[in-house]
């Protein structure tokens, strides 16, 4: 029985995993239990290359999660915004991290003239993104290359909608925090890439039309 | 630790980590490259103490992920739907793995009277339905910890029901075979056990003995200055 084999290998792993934490640290657990502190709000693709605790090297009790089809924040979407709004007035996170990678799966689907019925909604967001940065996107001439500064490109719109959120500008107002960063995953090599986004020019930016602080 | 800290501390965790990947197999990251073929996924919360790929002792590749608030499954989210049409028709993924866990601030929440405010209360709703219909055997409970740690399986349940009735995963069992389970995650403990709901009602995977398996595991090593760097664990 495969499916039977590989299921049984993940409840064996889980427990050498947590056998190893209580041989490294008996309170391991015991101070996990006692409740979460995470500095880190992490955004990212649910691509399965991309475990964001094992890739940045934080421990349990670091970084509060969310991951999703191409990391989009979506202003409709209650889903991720009831993440952001629980990581930044509830959890007080420093920092908020919206992490894209090259070659995602759900940017190339986006960019391919077909009909995928249910997640159509979803790709559209990407689409979107195309359209607002199309001039210099149409400038590129090779494929590939013009995919990966989408990708760069959707980690930078995405990072504004962050902004965009009540949640976020009354935070930061009130607290000088968090902080938002957008960043890449380059599997070729394994390293993120920081896009170095500018946060007060693009809190500056934004607030003629989409301040929310009052 | 300041909010400066820590932001080099994991970007030059994920230089170290890189680096030691690559070293220990030249392989991997080119692999990775090539394309991703996982045959889980996993639907879990949002919180920090819940990293899948890191709990179920898997690597980069292995786990499909889609992490929100209270690991709540609705059938109209089009996030999660979203997330589930790409895993279940694209990848085709062998398992889905809704998991709970305790000590939930989303399950505590949905167990308070008050307004928690903004996007969260409608968010939480399908839990605080949850809540109504089992109000009963939650008031019963006296130990508050015992009552936020039961809604959250109640929750996977009910979660569990939305998935089977999901077209695309109703297709995908009958066509090939696909799994859903339904799991719980004690942070107490960090042990993952079955609830025995989904397509396997009774649990057929509960590990017997104190077996350890021993896996060459990678151990992050910090520097006062905040520098890291992986050296083989024993
Ligand atoms: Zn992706
Ligand atoms: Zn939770």
């Amino acid at each position: 029985m495969y499916l039977q084999e590989t299921h049984d290998k993940v409840f064996e792993n889980n427990k050498s995993w947590a056998t190893e934490q209580v041989a490294k640290d008996p309170d391991f657990f015991k101070k996990l239990a006692a409740g979460q502190n995470p500095e880190y709000l992490w955004i990212g693709c649910s691509d399965s290359r991309i475990p964001a605790e094992q890739i940045t090297g934080l421990q349990p009790g670091d970084a509060f999660v969310h991951r999703n089809i191409a990391n989009l924040v979506c202003n409709t979407d209650l889903n991720v915004m009831s993440v952001i709004e629980y990581a930044v007035k509830h959890l007080k996170v420093k920092h908020i991290v919206v992490c894209g990678h090259y070659g995602c799966g759900g940017v190339k689907a986006a960019m391919t003239p077909k009909d995928l019925g249910l997640m159509n909604p979803w790709l559209r967001n990407i689409r979107d993104v195309y359209r607002l940065h199309e001039k210099e996107l149409d400038a590129i001439a090779d494929e590939e290359a013009r995919y990966e500064r989408l990708v760069e490109l959707n980690v930078y719109e995405q990072c504004r909608n962050v902004v965009k959120t009540a949640a976020l500008q009354q935070s930061y107002a009130e607290n000088g925090f968090p902080v938002i960063h957008g960043w890449v995953f380059n599997f070729r090599d394994g390293l993120l890439k920081d896009l170095n986004v500018d946060f007060e020019t693009i809190l500056k930016d934004i607030q003629k039309i989409y301040n929310l602080t009052a | 630790m300041s909010p400066e800290n820590t932001f080099h501390y994991a970007l030059s965790s994920n230089n170290a980590w890189a680096g030691y990947k690559a070293h220990q197999n030249p392989h991997f990251f080119p692999k990775l490259a090539g394309g991703q073929a996982p045959e889980i996924l996993w639907i879990g919360c949002s919180d920090s103490r819940c990293p899948e790929t890191t709990i179920l002792g898997m690597q980069p590749g292995d786990v499909f992920v889609h992490r929100n608030i209270a690991n709540i499954v609705s059938p109209t989210d089009i996030n999660t739907t979203a997330v589930i049409e790409y895993a279940v028709a694209h990848l085709k993924v062998k398992h889905i793995v809704l998991c709970g866990h305790s000590a939930c601030g989303g399950a505590a929440g949905a167990l308070s009277d008050g307004r928690i405010g903004g996007v969260l209360d409608t968010w939480l709703l399908p839990l605080k339905t949850v809540r109504y219909n089992h109000a009963e055997e939650l008031d019963a409970i006296t130990d508050e910890k015992e009552r936020v740690i039961r809604i959250a399986q109640l929750n996977v349940e009910a979660g569990i029901k939305v998935l089977m009735n999901n077209p695309t995963i109703r297709e995908a069992i009958a066509e090939r075979g696909l799994e859903v389970h339904g799991v719980f995650f004690d942070i107490g403990c960090g042990r993952i056990k079955e609830l025995g709901c989904g397509t396997a009602h009774k649990s057929s995977s509960t590990i017997s003995g104190d077996h350890v398996v021993r896996g060459k595991h990678g151990q992050l090593v910090f520097g006062q200055d905040g520098e890291a760097e992986i050296a083989a664990a024993q």
